[in-house]
């Protein structure tokens, strides 16, 4: 039987201005949804109008948010929050960013309402590599804005005679991994085109990862030398800061601080989760630039040490800053998510004998992922 | 897809390269093809230079079969990782699939070959995602097999490198694209995760990886500097005009004594071709599977090409084929990536199935194909 399937918009901070593009909708039409409900003002964050979603499709149409949480598949980027799964009915599939690893409670919700979720964070090949993610995106926006508050302050940014610009990145994983290449091309590859066309001295990007890091010596030597310090890590142990406060104050007055790892502060167990550096604020879409006095630093409560103050940037969705960009990325990677939904249905997916894709989202789906771990 | 009508047979026969070579196609994957219903035959002695037997691939299934390297070349499709000497494609049938690193952009002789063959083609280098990615590639292992290769040469010039006292280590890397980006974070780990591990224990300070892109590599003066200060230099770029090197010969006297080149580049000497083409690094040999790591005496020098700048000389970390070095891994990784590619395949029922607008793996594969080259299809 054919899949009616909704589009509601995330009704988040104001910043959170993603909604899928129409080709999705295109997509989804030509794999045999009965009917694509697209929420009222889809797409207008991104300057999309709702003409281009129904050209898409003569199956598309506009509803209401409830309108589109009736349908058989619900797709939507962001977790939508415990009351509105609660609207769902019974069997919908939830197509999602359900992070189930670290949201035990979203797993017995979903059990006990009866609902098919899907964690687009969960889709994974045979060797558990994501296929539905953005870290590009993570390194390259957030490395993005920190050059273009670097060239705010900097009084020769864009003068040929200036020394190179030294960037200290900590971690060398996936993120750190693309912020060090964006961070050799100032964020944006226009930029070093003209920086380079006038003979201007490009970026040194210094990394450092864990077996480094613990070395103060070192460290307060390294941070002495920076313009641009990037947090890129991936911590075994939330608990255990690597920049201390302390240290911040070895940095040059007016560098800048980037936090790409956005691991949140949590003061409620103990020992506390703290940030990598210690003493910068969280941001979000509506907020990710912090001057030195800016009111939020005062607002992070001890023990967490605010001392040393840098201008610092950070955002718990880095890709969600060029909302578009993000979301040709997103579409195309769920693309053959929802062509195994449409054909196959949930309920014959196979993770063992499927194809390549059947077994990546079967592996993704709340009750197999449930019956793996023996929850 | 046991019940499959058997509609296509595969071929893979082994790599005869250099003695170096040991990769084969390993036999999860063989027995994933005879489980999707294909009849597969391999070359006697496949998976030998990784320790396996020909009993391990024919226990498989009965739809494995020994053969010899010519049988093998007599399949519907014929899988090998390298592409073929022409002498042995030739012997494939009109209507056949070569499936391999075909590199048919770069090899316009080559695609022509395969056409007065009337052959058909995919080529694994050029198998991409809708955005472009490369779906077949290990530049994971091209990477840490280097950078590996490097330490391996460094604990042998450098022996305060065990030395709990000592400074960290550093390593300046060009080029943090696609190769260059594993390449920090392996030499973050002294290109070898066992080894940075024991150095941990041992209380010994990591390793300082200072990056550079185009912007500054032709800063002469900086280049300078960061090349005196270098325990590794880790060469990762991608240059525009590969008839000039990156480093000149002249600028590698700057390194420490002891300092290692590592080259993950290796692009070839082609001074006859016009424009020439000239290593990124001038005046070091070139490795390969048999040798990858020259000591400054190393009588490979002599054999550079004359004319080609060698009196400053290190020690070299450089091979044609890092994956190859480590070949299991490699064929574990290859065998992953292809396996999904694979299947498409047999389901579409060989080449003739596979269309434009079709699944997401059979669109990577119609793109890769020789009729998308030649623009056929």
């Amino acid at each position: 039987m054919a899949l009616s399937i909704g589009l509601p918009r995330m009704h988040k901070e104001a910043g959170e201005r993603r909604d899928f593009l129409p080709p999705l909708v295109s997509f989804l039409d030509r794999h045999g949804a009965a009917e694509i409900v697209v929420e009222d003002g889809y797409g207008s964050g991104m300057g999309v109008d709702l003409a281009s979603y129904l050209r898409a499709s003569d199956r598309c149409r506009v509803g209401s948010y409830e309108e589109c949480l009736a349908q058989d598949v619900v797709v939507v980027l962001r977790y939508p929050g415990r009351d509105v799964v609660r609207l769902l009915r019974h069997g919908t599939i939830l197509v999602s960013m359900l992070h189930l690893q670290t949201r035990p409670e979203r797993v017995e919700l979903l059990t006990e309402l009866g609902i098919h979720g899907v964690s687009l964070d969960g889709v994974t090949d045979d060797r558990g590599t994501r296929l539905v993610q953005n870290v590009e995106a993570v390194g390259w926006n957030g490395v993005r804005e920190a050059f273009k508050e670097i060239a705010k302050v900097h009084p020769r940014f864009t003068h040929p005679s200036r020394r190179p610009l030294r960037v200290t990145c900590l971690g060398a994983g996936a993120v750190g991994a693309h912020a060090i290449r964006a961070a050799t091309r100032y964020g944006n590859p226009r930029l070093r085109e003209e920086m380079a066309a006038r003979r201007v001295p490009g970026v040194e990007v210094t990394v450092a990862d864990f077996d480094l890091t613990w070395h103060e010596n070192y460290m307060l030597t390294r941070l002495e030398q920076t313009d641009l310090l990037i947090d890129a890590t991936q911590r075994q142990d939330p608990t255990r800061v690597i920049v201390p406060n302390e240290w911040v104050a070895a940095l040059p007055q007016d560098a800048v601080i980037l936090d790409l790892s956005v691991d949140p502060y949590d003061i409620t167990v103990d020992p506390p989760k703290m940030k990598g550096i210690e003493g910068i604020p969280e941001g979000n879409l509506d907020q990710y630039v912090f001057m030195p006095d800016d009111p939020a630093y005062d607002g992070l409560p001890p023990p967490i040490e605010t001392k040393n103050r840098r201008l610092a940037l950070a955002c718990y969705s880095w890709p969600a800053l060029q909302p578009r960009a993000c979301m040709e990325v997103y579409g195309g990677q769920i693309e053959p998510v929802m062509r195994v939904i449409l054909e196959r249905g949930i309920g014959e997916l196979d993770d063992r004998t499927g194809s390549y894709y059947e077994r990546a989202v079967a592996r993704a789906e709340v009750s197999r992922w449930r019956a793996v771990r023996g929850r | 897809m046991a019940s499959r009508p058997r509609t296509l047979t595969f071929g893979l026969p082994r790599m005869h390269k250099e003695a170096g070579e040991r990769r084969d196609f390993l036999p999860s994957l063989v027995g994933k093809l005879a489980d999707w219903g294909v009849d597969v035959f391999v070359e006697g002695g496949i998976g030998s230079g990784m320790g396996f037997r020909d009993q391990d691939y024919a226990d498989l299934s009965p739809l494995v079969h020994l053969v010899t390297h010519e049988e093998a070349f007599r399949a519907d499709v014929v899988l090998t990782l390298r592409c073929p000497e022409e002498a042995e494609y030739m012997t494939m049938r009109p209507g056949a699939t070569l499936f391999a690193m075909l590199h048919l952009p770069t090899r316009p002789e080559r695609v022509q070959s395969l056409r007065d063959l009337g052959v058909e083609a995919i080529s694994m280098d050029s198998i991409t995602d809708d955005s472009g990615r490369r779906l077949v590639i290990d530049s994971r292992d091209v990477a840490w097999n280097g950078v590996e290769a490097a330490f391996d040469a460094l604990e042998r010039t450098w022996p305060e490198l065990g030395d709990p006292g000592r400074r960290p280590v550093r390593v300046t890397l060009v080029g943090p694209g696609e190769i260059g980006k594993h390449g920090v974070e392996a030499a973050t780990k002294f290109g070898n995760i066992e080894r940075a591990a024991r150095f941990a224990r041992e209380g010994l300070a990591g390793v300082e990886v200072v990056v550079i892109g185009r912007n500054l590599s032709a800063n002469e003066a900086h280049v300078r500097h960061l090349l005196r200060q270098a325990d590794v230099f880790v060469d990762a770029s991608q240059r525009d005009d590969p008839s000039l090197p990156l480093i000149p010969n002249a600028w590698i006297e700057e390194l420490p004594s002891h300092a290692v080149i590592c080259d993950l580049v290796v692009d070839p000497y082609l001074l006859d071709a016009r424009p020439p083409t000239v290593r990124s690094i001038e005046g070091i040999p070139q490795g390969n599977l048999d040798q990858w790591i020259f000591m400054p005496d190393d009588p490979a020098w002599d054999r550079l090409p004359p004319g080609v700048p060698t009196e400053h000389r290190r020690a070299v970390a450089s091979c044609y084929s890092w994956p190859g070095i480590h070949p299991m891994p490699c064929m574990e990784l290859y065998g992953t990536q292809l396996a999904p590619l694979l299947e498409a395949l047999i389901r579409a029922g060989g080449m003739n199935g596979l269309h434009a607008e079709g699944s997401y793996h059979e669109r990577a594969l119609h793109r890769a194909s020789l009729r998308a080259w030649v623009g056929l299809d």
